[in-house]
């Protein structure tokens, strides 16, 4: 009985660990290279909404709430023209008075004006239906 | 039986040193097999060591005394929970706890992380793997838990084992070893985390989101063992103290001291890619120093009451320390580049360095307090001669530096993040420090003749003042926007940032202990012999010897007394305090009988009885003031853990937008 | 405790066998309240050697104390005999040697063990000097702001930050 148990427990444990074949493998998404800036985004919208509340709640005078909201835009800034460049396109606001986007036909939603660089049934953002709504 | 757990631990020690080697190969020649396969022993080595520890307890419960280990920690008499505790009631059992704790957050954090971090995981899993490693060492080699007596060879059958030792046998002392472990072995998940993305250069800050939640959990889990601990001397050792600076509490303190400035200091790196040398620096350090906490508790090193089992591993603690210490420290050195800070500070009045100080006051008392705990051996070494450092030592050094803190607590929260003029700073200080001064002089005008004391009444009320102003201004704010009450706008403020506001309920709870350590400075205490009917009076009370009793069962011998408790002539309690000789290992233990209040403990100790041909009792009998604000304190500062780990509520919609068309790894949810 | 058979007979004296159990387990019980203000002061001052415990002779409260209660008699005795609360000490070390004393002696290299945590504020205090001159950006030199990717951004910005709130 122990030793039945032994050696189910033994045999069970090399076999878990020497027991590996291809399909085993999962299936990892490569990770996107922007991946860190989508981070780093969303942290400066985090402290820049702190900075909002905390303006409202008198921590800050008003010099320097503006002096560091200034700041925060701007890196941000930074941040989504990295995220622009890594993903090749041409950042937005430039080309578009001279030449609609070149690459992929965006999708925007005819309920919130949200866009998306695919066709999509329903809207990411505001849940709608999105059929039709190529531009 | 005994063979099946010592071969698993063999096993599981082979498998520790192949999942080292076949992760970090497989990362590095990019064989997808060899790392799944290490990770796979992860799991496997969890199996094995699940059923060491089974078989171990099985034995503990049905008290085979055939094992060495069994013989020594438990015995038929003792109650089963007691049993089971004996797991980890010496050295060769709880090595095995640590080991089987730190196998089943490997494999947690193996499982949890199966599909992230392709490039980082496999040196997780090899760091992982490495200190699992060391311990199976110890556990298969040097004290090993499935050792046999060797019966017949000199040594007579065991009939009955020691039993655990009596002042173990309370159900705090039960779970306090484990809890502790919990957070000892949990720190070991965000340092593997933080070498494995130093190794492979992550950009980023991914190791923190992901240990963010893991690190909170550990550090909670570390507090409720220090604080079990405490609890336990409190109510056990029949003297009242729940912190003595023995070695092994100060080895349990230093780690939690460290975690506490790297929960505060990884902010920076969060919100502005800052210090993160520093953050590397604080999170190997923690891990260290539980190494080193386990090394002070099982090597005995330093004397103490803690040092239950004493044994030789010491050398193999000191060559682990000094190799990971210098690896880590190499690492570290060579990948400066990489941990460049990505951003400067805008003004030294900023919430930037608050935390620059509260980190080097808290480094500055886990200094103090490791300096203090291995200043006898240095000193041994250097002078030859023998000294002491004892609570006195300990207390001089370190109130001040704990008052300090407690002022840091309150004004930290209050400077803005990057920025902020003197002017604000004067409204925002300006209640909390008027709150402060009164209390202070209410304290000095009640009687209070003790500085220290009187200080940190005031800093105390300083802090809640300003934790209570953050509150109100934030609440009062959205109450405004959104038209709902006070309470429910205070709700919903904790709920969009559950981390700061929890963090200002932790900041509470610290606050409240401060109260219940600075009741100490009131205590009273005294010890009488006593025959039924005689009396005595403590403080206010008024004591009356109604009873002495006496009896047995099969575990101890037991006798108490029945004591009136009387305030003012009116009779308002009974207490019956109690000691305890229990018979396996011939050991007297007290029951103490305590009158908890919020604002006093009664505390009465049957301690003996005087052989001078009287037969008197010996009552010791103590007022503690305010000690239960600590315990209270405690719960808050749960409570507060608890809200830090509650997803926030943000509407982090804008992410989506940006991420179609790639896989995001990991959402942020700050 | 009521679940154990305790017999509730009054007693002037405890049973006999539970005094023999208990009589080489506790040397020496006497409440003897050696505690004076002026004993409390000296005892203050001197370490409790009896073994892993961490308190002073004055605060250590383990009954029958095979090092704190003789020591506290002994105080008792020398203080009766008109020594000072130094001498007191100084008798104290030369039977024990330096351990005697509750925190180590503000001399020679035992100084060390004093100064360190007060050096190492200091050292910290130095490093984060170090540290804000580094990185703090000058007064001087406002923040690099880069207007035209701020504004080419702005617009988004504005938008995410509104559905924030």
């Amino acid at each position: 009985m122990l030793t039945a148990a032994a050696v189910l427990i033994i045999a069970g444990a090399i076999l878990l660990t020497f027991y590996v074949r291809e399909k085993d493998i999962p299936a990892t998404a490569p990770a996107s290279p922007g991946a860190y800036l989508d981070d780093r985004k969303a942290q400066i919208y985090e402290n820049l909404r702190d900075l909002q509340f905390e303006f409202r709640v008198g921590k800050l005078s008003d010099e320097d709430y503006q002096k560091t909201k200034l700041e925060l835009q701007s890196e941000l800034a930074k941040v989504l023209a990295e995220m622009d460049r890594i993903r090749g396109a041409a950042p937005k606001a430039a080309a578009a008075p001279a030449a609609p986007p070149p690459s992929p036909t965006i999708f925007v939603c005819r309920h919130c004006s949200a866009r998306f660089e695919r066709s999509l049934k329903f809207c990411g953002e505001c849940g709608k239906s999105m059929t039709g709504d190529a531009v | 039986m005994e063979n099946l757990g010592a071969i698993a631990i063999l096993l599981a020690f082979c498998l520790s040193i192949y999942s080292v080697l076949s992760s970090v190969v497989g990362a590095r020649k990019q064989k997808p097999l060899l790392t799944i396969s290490g990770q796979r022993a992860v799991y496997a080595i969890w199996a094995l060591l699940t059923t060491a520890s089974a078989l171990l307890v099985y034995a503990l419960i049905v008290g085979d005394f055939r094992l060495a280990y069994v013989a020594k920690h438990s015995n038929r008499a003792m109650p089963a929970l007691y049993k089971v505790a004996a797991w980890w009631g010496g050295m060769e059992g709880s090595l095995l706890l640590w080991a089987w704790v730190l196998s089943s957050y490997s494999a947690l954090v193996v499982f949890t992380c199966r599909n992230k971090f392709r490039d980082m995981m496999p040196y997780v899993t090899a760091i992982l793997m490495a200190v699992q490693c060391f311990f199976l060492v110890l556990i298969g080699f040097i004290e090993n838990p499935f050792q046999v007596l060797a019966v017949g060879k000199g040594i007579t059958e065991v009939p009955d084992g020691n039993g655990l030792n009596p002042l173990l046998q309370y159900w705090t002392m039960a779970i306090h070893p484990p809890t502790l472990y919990m957070g000892y072995v949990g720190f070991v998940v965000p340092f593997a985390f933080a070498i494995g993305s130093l190794i492979t250069k992550q950009p980023g800050d991914a190791w923190i989101h992901t240990t963010r939640r893991w690190t909170i959990i550990t550090w909670g889990f570390q507090s409720t063992g220090i604080l079990l601990g405490a609890g336990w001397a409190y109510a056990v050792l029949g003297w009242g103290g729940y912190w003595g600076w023995d070695p092994v509490e100060n080895a349990s303190l230093l780690p939690w001291i460290t975690a506490t400035a790297f929960l505060h200091s990884v902010m920076m790196q969060e919100k502005k890619g800052m210090m993160k040398v520093w953050n590397m620096v604080l999170i190997s350090a923690t891990f260290f120093l539980c190494i080193f906490g386990t090394f002070l508790t099982r090597s005995g090193i330093v004397g103490s009451v803690h040092a239950f089992a004493q044994s030789p591993i010491g050398k193999y603690f000191v060559a682990f320390l000094a190799v990971g210490i210098a690896a880590t420290v190499y690492l570290i050195l060579d990948r400066l580049e990489y941990l460049k800070s990505e951003a400067q500070l805008e003004s030294v009045i900023s919430r930037e360095s608050s935390f620059l100080f509260n980190n080097l006051i808290l480094l500055a008392s886990c200094f103090a307090v490791l300096w203090g705990t291995i200043f006898p051996v240095i000193s041994e070494a250097v002078t030859g001669e023998k000294i002491s450092v004892d609570a006195p030592f300990y207390n001089r050094v370190n109130v001040p530096i704990g008052l300090f803190l407690l002022f840091l607590t309150g004004v930290g929260p209050l400077i803005a993040w990057r920025r902020s003029s003197f002017e604000s700073l004067k409204r925002a200080f300006l209640w909390p420090t008027v709150i402060g001064v009164m209390v202070m002089v209410g304290a000095v005008a009640g009687g209070s003749r003790h500085f220290y004391a009187t200080v940190s009444f005031g800093l105390c009320a300083f802090v809640t003042g300003t934790i209570g102003m953050e509150f109100w201004k934030g609440s009062r704010a959205i109450a405004h926007k959104t038209s709902q009450n006070l309470i429910a706008a205070a709700v919903e403020l904790t709920h969009r940032n559950t981390r700061r506001y929890g963090g200002y309920i932790v900041h509470m709870g610290i606050v409240l202990m401060f109260i219940g350590f600075t009741g100490a400075a009131f205590n009273k205490d005294g010890t009488h012999d006593v025959k039924v009917g005689d009396k005595f009076s403590i403080g206010r009370y008024e004591l009356k010897i109604r009873d002495l009793l006496d009896g047995d069962n099969e575990n101890y011998s037991w006798r108490k007394a029945a004591v009136d408790i009387s305030v003012g002539g009116e009779q308002i309690d009974t207490l019956e305090p109690e000691q305890r000789v229990y018979k396996a290992s011939r050991q007297p233990t007290s029951e103490v009988a305590i009158r908890r209040r919020l604002n006093e403990d009664l505390y009465l100790n049957f301690a003996g009885v005087t052989n001078d041909g009287r037969n008197l009792a010996i009552i010791q009998s103590y007022v503690f003031p305010l000690v239960t604000w600590i315990w209270v304190g405690f719960y808050v500062l749960m409570a507060g853990t608890l809200i830090c780990l509650v997803p926030p509520k943000v509407k982090m919609q804008y992410l989506k937008t940006e991420t179609v068309g790639y896989v995001k790894q990991n959402v942020p949810v700050s | 405790m009521s679940q154990y058979p305790s017999s509730s007979v009054a007693m002037r004296s405890f049973r006999p066998f539970l005094l023999i159990l208990l009589a080489g387990l506790c040397l020496a019980q006497q409440s003897s309240d050696m505690l004076t203000p002026a004993i409390r002061r000296v005892g203050d001052r001197l370490a409790c050697l009896c073994g892993s415990c961490k308190n002073t002779v004055a605060t250590c409260q383990m009954l029958g104390c095979h090092y704190s209660a003789p020591a506290r008699e002994r105080i008792a005795k020398l203080q009766s005999q008109g020594m000072g609360d130094d001498a007191i000490i100084e008798d104290f070390i030369k039977r024990e040697g330096k351990r005697a004393l509750a925190a180590p002696p503000a001399e020679g290299f035992h100084l060390l063990s004093w100064a360190m945590p007060f050096i190492s504020i200091a050292i910290g205090l130095w490093v984060i000097y170090l540290f804000v001159k580094r990185y703090q950006r000058p007064a001087s030199a406002a923040a690099p702001i880069d207007r035209a990717a701020l504004d080419r951004y702005k617009d988004e910005i504005d938008k995410d930050l509104a559905k924030l709130e």
